[in-house]
Formats: C-alpha cells, sequence, structure tokens
C-alpha cells in the first residue's frame, strides 16, 4: 500500500519488538511484531495465558509496554494515549459494567465519557441497543443480565463514538452458538461496510479460520505464525485422503496404493486415510491408480488441514488443551435466566 | 487543549460525577456511615457531654455551636474518604478500566469525583445543620460568614477527598479501606474536639498545636460565632494541603495507569 492510501485511511496497527514484563511475573509478552491493515479483522489466536490480553491492554494504552513500540491508527500508544483513545474502541475479556446501571444508563454514561454533543447522546445509545438486540432489555439493570447480554452491551458501548480501531478480547468465550453468530455478523459489517479495522483475540480455532482476514498465532509470549488462514494451512499443513473400499477385502491393496501418495494417519470406522505428501493436485493420480487397480471406492474424501495443525507444526503442541482449563473446542450453549428477552 | 478538547474534558468529568450520584441517590444507604458518626457525636454533645460548657474556663457562647464546628469538618471530610471508597471499588471490580478508556484525559476522573463529592457534600450539610437546629444550636454569624464556615467544609473534603484517592489509584481495592479512613480520624481527634485550644493540657496540645485540622476547627468555630479569627491560617492551610494532597492523588492515577 503505497503512502497516500495510508494516508487517507490511517487505521491500522503497528507493532515492533513489544514486550511487557511483569513485575515478580513472567514475561507476559515476549517480543512480537504485528502489522494489522486499514479495515482488516485480525485474529489473534492462543492458548489461555499466551499473553494476548497484555497485548490487548498495551495497544488499548492501558498498559504501558516493558519495550518495543505500538502504533494504533498512526498513533504511539506511549506518548500519543490522548489521541489513541479517542480513535479505538474496546471491549475486554471481563465486560467492566455497573450492575446498578441499566443497559441505557451504561450508554448515557459512555457517550458522555466520550464527550458526544448532549442533542446526539440518547440516539446513539438508542440506535446502538437496537443494533445488538437489547432493545427489550434496556431498561432492566444490567445486574441481571446474562453473560451474552452482557457482551452485546459491551460491543454496543465501545462503538459508541464510532471508533476507527476495535479491539475485542475474546468476545465469544460463553456465548451460545446463536450469540456468536451474530456478532460475527456484526464485526464483519464493521469491518465492510464501515472500514473498521477489527484486532480480535479468539481461543477458537474456528473463529479465527472463519471470521479473520489474517491471523496471528501466539504462544507463551511470541508469535508463532502469521497469515492469511489459507496461507497458513497450505504453508504447514498438508491435506489428507480418506478413502472406504465397497469389498473390505481389499482394504490391503488400497492401503498399499493410498501409502505411495503419502504416511497414514488415524481414519474414521473402516476407513482408511494418508497425509498427502503434496497438495491436492494428487487427487486425480490417486483417483486413477484405484480405478486401474479395479477397486470400486464406497467414499473418498478429501480433509483440509486445520489451524490446529498449523499450531502443532509450530509449536509442538495441539491448541486444544493447550490452555489450562478451556479447550478450543466451542463452548455449550449457556442458560439464559429466566425472563432475559 | 482546545475547545473541544475541554468540552469533552468536562463533559467525561460530568458523566463520572453523574454515576457516581446516580449510585448514591439509588442506593441512600450509603449515607448512613457517613452520618453515623458525626450524629453520634452531636448527640453525645447534647446529652451529658454539655456539661463541658457550664465549666467557667470554657469562653465560647454555645456549646452545641461549638461542637458543630467539629461536626462539620468530621462529615465533609469522612464524605471525602467514602469517595476513595468508590474509586478503590470502581477499579477492583472493573468500571476503572471503562472509565480509564473512555476518557482521553484521565484527570478528569478525578474532576469528575470531587464534583460528585461535593454534590453528595450539600445532603451531609442539610441533615447536620438540620439536626443541630432542632438540638438548640444558636446560630451568630452573618450570612458571609457561615458561607466561609461551609468553604472550610468543603476544603477538608477535598483535602480528605484527594487524600483518599491517592490511596486508592495506588492499591485499587476495597482492602485498603482503612489506610483512606484511620489517618483522617486520627488527624481530625488529634484536634481540639472536645474544648478549645486553650483549654488542651498533656501531650495532646503540642500535637493540636501543629495539626492542620485545628486552624481549619477554629476558623470553622469563630466563624460560626461571628467573630472570625485566624481566617486566613485556616484557608491557607487548606490550600497547601490541597495543592500537596492533589499532587499525591495525580501521581497515584499515574500509578493506576502503569499497573493497567
Ligand atoms: N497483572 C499481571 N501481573 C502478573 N502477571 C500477569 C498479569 N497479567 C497477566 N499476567 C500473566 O501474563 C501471562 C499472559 O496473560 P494474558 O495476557 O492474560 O494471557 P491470555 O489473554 O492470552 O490468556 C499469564 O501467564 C498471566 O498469568
Ligand atoms: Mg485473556
Amino acid at each position: 500500500m503505497g503512502q497516500g492510501a495510508r494516508k487517507a485511511q490511517p487505521n491500522g496497527i503497528e507493532v515492533e519488538g513489544l514486550v511487557r514484563e511483569f513485575k515478580n511475573g513472567p514475561r507476559a509478552v515476549d517480543g512480537i511484531d504485528l502489522t494489522v491493515e486499514p479495515g482488516e479483522i485480525y485474529g489473534f489466536l492462543g492458548p489461555n495465558g499466551a499473553g494476548k490480553s497484555t497485548t490487548v491492554h498495551m495497544l488499548t494504552t492501558l498498559l504501558p509496554p516493558t519495550a518495543g513500540s505500538a502504533r494504533v491508527a498512526g498513533l504511539d500508544v506511549a506518548t500519543q494515549g490522548a489521541e489513541v483513545r479517542k480513535m479505538i474502541g474496546a471491549a475486554l475479556q471481563e465486560a467492566a459494567l455497573d450492575p446498578n446501571l441499566t443497559g441505557r444508563e451504561h450508554m448515557k454514561l459512555q457517550t458522555a465519557l466520550h464527550g458526544l454533543p448532549k442533542a446526539q447522546r440518547a440516539r446513539r445509545g438508542d440506535e446502538l441497543i437496537e443494533r445488538v438486540g437489547l432493545s427489550d432489555a434496556a431498561d432492566r439493570r444490567v445486574g441481571g443480565y446474562s453473560g451474552g447480554m452482557k457482551r452485546r452491551l459491551d460491543l454496543a458501548l465501545a462503538l459508541v463514538h464510532g471508533p476507527r480501531v476495535l479491539f475485542l478480547d475474546e468476545p465469544t468465550t460463553g456465548l451460545d452458538p446463536q450469540s456468536r453468530a451474530s456478532l460475527w455478523a456484526e464485526v464483519t459489517r464493521l469491518s465492510v461496510e464501515d472500514g473498521v479495522t477489527v484486532f480480535l483475540t479468539t481461543q477458537y480455532l474456528e473463529e479465527a479460520d472463519q471470521l479473520a482476514n489474517r491471523v496471528g498465532i501466539i504462544d507463551a509470549g511470541r508469535i508463532a505464525a502469521e497469515g492469511t488462514p489459507a496461507a497458513l494451512k497450505a504453508e504447514i499443513g498438508r491435506p489428507s485422503v480418506e478413502v472406504l473400499p465397497v469389498d473390505p477385502a481389499r482394504r490391503p491393496e488400497a492401503e498399499e496404493i493410498l501409502l505411495r501418495f503419502g504416511t497414514a494417519v488415524p481414519a474414521s470406522g473402516e476407513a482408511l486415510s494418508v497425509r498427502l505428501n503434496d497438495g491436492i493436485e494428487v487427487l486425480a493420480a490417486i483417483v486413477r491408480s484405484f480405478d486401474s487397480a479395479g477397486i470400486e471406492l464406497a467414499s473418498l474424501g478429501l480433509n483440509e488441514p486445520t489451524l490446529d495443525d498449523v499450531f502443532l507444526a509450530k509449536t509442538g503442541r495441539h491448541l486444544e488443551g493447550a490452555g489450562e482449563a478451556d479447550s478450543g473446542e466451542m463452548p455449550l450453549p449457556e442458560a439464559e435466566p429466566a425472563g432475559a428477552a | 487543549m482546545n475547545d473541544s478538547g475541554q468540552n469533552m474534558y468536562f463533559s467525561a468529568a460530568r458523566a463520572v460525577a453523574w454515576r457516581y450520584l446516580h449510585n448514591l441517590y439509588s442506593k441512600p444507604a450509603v449515607f448512613i456511615p457517613g452520618l453515623v458518626f458525626p450524629l453520634f457525636f452531636l448527640a453525645a454533645f447534647a446529652g451529658g457531654l454539655s456539661a463541658v460548657g457550664d465549666t467557667p474556663r470554657f469562653d465560647y457562647y454555645d456549646f452545641t455551636a461549638f461542637q458543630f464546628g467539629f461536626i462539620l469538618i468530621q462529615a465533609s471530610s469522612l464524605a471525602g474518604v467514602f469517595v476513595g471508597f468508590s474509586i478503590a471499588a470502581d477499579f477492583e471490580q472493573g468500571m476503572g478500566r471503562r472509565l480509564m478508556l473512555a476518557t482521553s484525559r484521565r484527570s478528569a476522573i478525578l474532576l469528575g469525583y470531587a464534583a460528585g463529592a461535593a454534590l453528595r457534600l450539600i445532603v451531609v450539610w442539610v441533615i447536620i445543620t438540620g439536626v443541630s437546629l432542632l438540638a438548640g444550636m444558636e446560630v451568630r454569624g452573618n450570612g458571609y460568614d457561615l458561607a466561609g464556615m461551609y468553604m472550610l467544609g468543603l476544603l477538608s473534603n477535598v483535602v480528605a477527598l484527594l487524600f483518599s484517592a491517592g490511596i486508592a489509584f495506588r492499591f485499587r481495592s476495597l482492602q485498603a479501606g482503612p489506610l483512606m479512613q484511620m489517618p483522617v480520624f486520627i488527624a481530625l481527634f488529634l484536634a481540639p474536639v472536645y474544648v478549645p485550644q486553650d483549654l488542651l493540657t498533656g501531650w495532646i496540645e503540642p500535637v493540636a498545636r501543629v495539626n492542620p485540622v485545628t486552624a481549619l476547627l477554629n476558623g470553622a468555630r469563630s466563624l460560626m460565632a461571628g467573630e472570625p479569627t485566624g481566617i486566613l491560617l485556616a484557608y491557607g492551610v487548606a490550600a497547601g494541603m490541597i495543592a500537596l494532597l492533589g499532587i499525591w492523588a495525580l501521581r497515584g492515577l499515574r500509578k493506576a495507569e502503569m499497573a493497567g
């Protein structure tokens, strides 16, 4: 991107050698470099304790870096904090809400904190409450909101001043599938329609894969890999092919053919599977080999690598189960309290 | 700061003050702890202790009015300490981060709390003044004297507020509550609470002489009596403490910023 284009829409993020060391604590962030292009959704993927939140706190001016530099929307987070805060919105991992205030009162507080003109405050608040689907609950105290409602309110609050860069720290952890889907849709809309840059942390592979334009994988305070989900998977993980012969007696022959193209990996049920030595272009050759050997196949499937394969390749561990408590699996839907709407 | 920056600054401060008052008035019980001590003193003095006022060397015109000076400074200071509690609670419960993120100039947060505290103080004053008048307090000062007296109350409020805010920003936990409250209590009681300064004897006499609270107390009592004395000293002491503790509180805010 040229200088001119950058000036016209200067809401990217540039991070160089960023470090945060806690007193009597770990080097939570241990020298990370990353660039987020304006209007992009950047997925910061890593297990519990990897340093995601610490990075978000530094980028949002809540925590000064120990070393290195970071520019958000062209402004230095260490020396231009006040200006940075005007440009950004953030929904932190633990939604900071006052249980005594209603949703609408939170909006009133937030619009005033950001100095919106008085005449616009109520309209802006109502509009955002509507957008996150909290109109019916707007006049109830937040103390009685479900986890999902609190997250949605927190997102709405982060948007009151029309930020150009949005930070979302694990926005879907603990959300039911429906709330997650609507949050994904809203994040995508913000990026595509409004050109908002989104920096989103997650422990979920699927979220990084489906939502993010680009992904940074963080582990123990360091970036293990960075790129588009497709490029990351193409770089490390090779696809696997799974076949199921119609005649079980011909399994050994089928296995012999498959092993010419890759190495055996566990398969489901009676099927056979290999991780390919090359890319998916060998698929045609595999089909031809079975054809000429006269082995009829009940099914043939191609499995793309996942970001977990990428994580495994880069760190030697699976992302799933790497965290202390949470797994990379999507959680079960949480129960909304009775009467919540 | 340009005009729009200034508007943003005061808008943020007003927002903080609004929330402080909103939460206060939606839970009026919050007022009780700040009033228990002052009203307890008033009751105690109006009863048995008022005999002190009959001793020949007690030269103030009215014992209840004499005590009101102390009650005013005490209630105003305690109201300031309770702001420290609110700040600590906000940081403990996460709202501190929202305020830190949403305000571009963060000293607006402190200003907002202080403004909220000043408005809260009016309610406190109405209650303690009303009760004292019902208890038969005689007021001799004129309107200007009384305005000056309440102003000393406001200044003690700001002093205590800055002191406790400095602690709240540093500890960011309600566990630091005693650290905010105890020093203020001790300073209040190391002043001529029950008898005029001249009648103090023993170790408390030199302590009270250098205690800044003594200057505030004497000033307030003289204004109540309509015979202002030591007013310049009282205001000077208050201004000095506000300057020092203002730095203490703002440095605390920086510490809170560094800690995330
Ligand atoms: N205030 C703090 N003091 C000391 N250690 C901390 C603090 N905050 C986070 N850490 C540590 O830093 C590491 C990274 O934490 P965090 O950034 O919260 O990870 P994540 O958000 O990826 O789960 C963890 O080991 C955590 O215990
Ligand atoms: Mg985290």
